[in-house]
């Protein structure tokens, strides 16, 4: 696998607050990323920089090999719309798709077509008129009919309900099949996405938190459940990110891996294994690091 | 290039903001004055009707950074296509909107005020070197005031709007420094004096250099402008 996108020590602070801290991760080419991460994380600004829709104050960012600021070359093979995309004041989304046109090569006018149908886009609308919905409809066609080699889809989904997101999710797959590129899906709903993504990217106060193959990081972690006697004895000297307990019965969330030894233990203990949810585990995780955070800054003398 | 043209069709892929509204602001204006002139019993009187297109660009100067900017960013345009694409589109209807003066201007002449006696389109001074220089002057103004709410826009966009205002207020002070500077050296005569010799015409070329630093300071700030 070759990388399209590659970031090193990318910092973007703001006057008050430091969006992104240092972070360097690198994106492969043909594959589905999530980059998740609660509101403010910095998801939005890492990717307005990708597309140099914003600008870095320190690190380096090379995308195809290139710096993406005012290089057509890079540029006309990326997509961004954001999740709060402005649009010409009197247009409708009949022109924001035509003028979408012009500038992807790989447009595909028919898929759009197709899309306006199955979303129920009301094209001759004035963009201003357009709900929540309808407008996240827009940019949604706009990611996926310009087949860019690298899409960002910013929260895509935001006012549209369970059906149009669904389907999002459903021409998504389908046509990331038939014409494989890289996508970059920022989410907070991350159960919901979970199916689609092949690496998951975590961002958590500026920070890379994970950077990991989807199906290594649920492998990561297991909950054993059972009596509670057992369970602790059972996750003694292991890394236990979650507990909870309901009367004698206990869950605990344990990182690492279970082994055919851990396994016989867990079967002659009378224990049983729950997968955990992505999201689950990414919330987990966000907690700890949040909570071991000011702990960490205490040791620095 | 290609993509620098392809921001020019995409500023006209919606045909109002650049020529059905202009067009109707023009057209508004024409038939409110010539109902007025028809109802005065005088003739000879000069409406100032023709420039309202150009306060309307004005706004399209604005419209076309607070809005259209950032879609273009969306569709992956670099700053500088999207700046020479949509300055080239602000020249080009700014010319049509030129050609249709003239035109109307010449129809005018031809028609005795079209019938009114009255004077739309050839307010003196601007028709005194031709219908040539006519158009040159009313191409540059209607540029003008296009490049000047797209300036504004952009230092408004890349610095806010107490650097927007603070300027604002400085060039009202420099500009009352300069009308205090002529009173105390008791120039206004020559002032005047030069400003009739000098002409419309010629005090609308003396006006491109001042359109060139304002075009050179929005690219600058462009560039580093957030969508």
């Amino acid at each position: 696998m070759s990388s399209v996108i590659e970031v090193q020590n990318l910092t973007k602070r703001y006057r008050e607050t430091t969006a992104l801290d240092d972070v360097s991760f690198t994106i492969e080419k043909d594959t589905i990323y999530g980059l998740l991460g609660r509101n403010g994380a910095g998801k939005t600004t890492a990717m307005s920089i990708l597309t140099a829709q914003n600008f870095a104050t320190s690190g380096q960012v090379r995308v195809f090999g290139a710096t993406p600021f005012e290089n057509p070359s890079v540029l006309s093979r990326m997509c961004f719309v954001r999740e709060s995309q402005k649009y010409p004041d009197d247009a409708t989304g009949r022109h924001a798709l035509r003028m979408a046109r012009l500038f992807f090569p790989r447009w595909d006018d028919d898929f759009a077509t197709q899309l306006i149908e199955e979303f129920a886009l009301p094209v001759d609308r004035r963009i201003k008129k357009l709900s929540r919905g309808q407008l996240s409809a827009v940019g949604v066609i706009i990611g996926l009919a310009s087949r860019a080699e690298i899409t960002f889809f910013d929260e895509p989904y935001l006012g549209l309900d369970a059906v149009a997101r669904q389907l999002f999710y459903d021409r998504l797959l389908q046509d990331y099949a038939d014409h494989p590129r890289t996508v970059v899906l920022s989410s907070h709903l991350i159960d919901e996405v979970a199916p689609l993504l092949e690496r998951v990217l975590v961002i958590e106060q500026g920070q890379i938190l994970l950077d990991e193959d989807t199906d290594a990081l649920r492998g990561r972690a297991a909950a054993v459940v059972g009596d509670s006697a057992a369970v602790e004895g059972f996750v003694a000297g292991r890394e236990v990110i979650y507990t909870e307990s309901l009367g004698r019965v206990t869950s605990a969330t344990v990182l690492g891996g279970l082994s055919e030894q851990d396994r016989q233990r867990l079967v002659a203990a009378d224990l049983d294994v729950a997968p955990v949810s992505l999201q689950q585990l990414v919330v987990r995780l966000t907690r700890r690091a949040a909570e071991s955070a000011p702990k960490h800054k205490e040791l620095v003398p | 290039m290609n993509r620098t043209l392809s921001v020019v069709r995409l500023q006209l892929v919606n045909k109002q903001t650049y020529l059905w509204v202009p067009l109707l602001v023009l057209g508004g204006a024409l038939l409110i004055t010539m109902v007025i002139f028809a109802l005065l019993p005088v003739e000879g009187i000069v409406g100032g009707g023709a420039q309202a297109p150009m306060w309307y660009f004005l706004v399209v100067g604005v419209q076309s950074l607070t809005l259209t900017f950032p879609f273009s960013q969306a569709l992956s345009v670099t700053r500088r296509e999207f700046y020479l694409g949509t300055m080239l589109t602000a020249l080009l209807a700014s010319t049509a909107l030129a050609v249709i003066y003239v035109l109307g201007g010449l129809l005018e002449g031809a028609t005795g005020g079209f019938g009114t006696g009255s004077i739309f389109f050839q307010v003196p001074g601007v028709w005194d070197e031709g219908w040539a220089g006519a158009g040159l002057v009313y191409l540059v103004l209607s540029f003008a005031f296009f490049q000047v709410g797209f300036f504004c826009a952009t230092i408004y966009k890349r610095f806010g709007a107490m650097v927007l205002t603070t300027g604002l207020i400085l060039l009202a002070l420099l500009l009352l420094a300069g009308v205090w500077l002529v009173t105390r050296l008791e120039a206004w005569g020559r002032f005047w004096g030069w400003v009739a010799e000098t002409g419309v015409l010629g005090l609308t070329l003396w006006s491109l250099p001042l359109l060139a630093v304002l075009a050179l300071v929005s690219y600058a700030s462009l560039r580093l402008a957030l969508p």
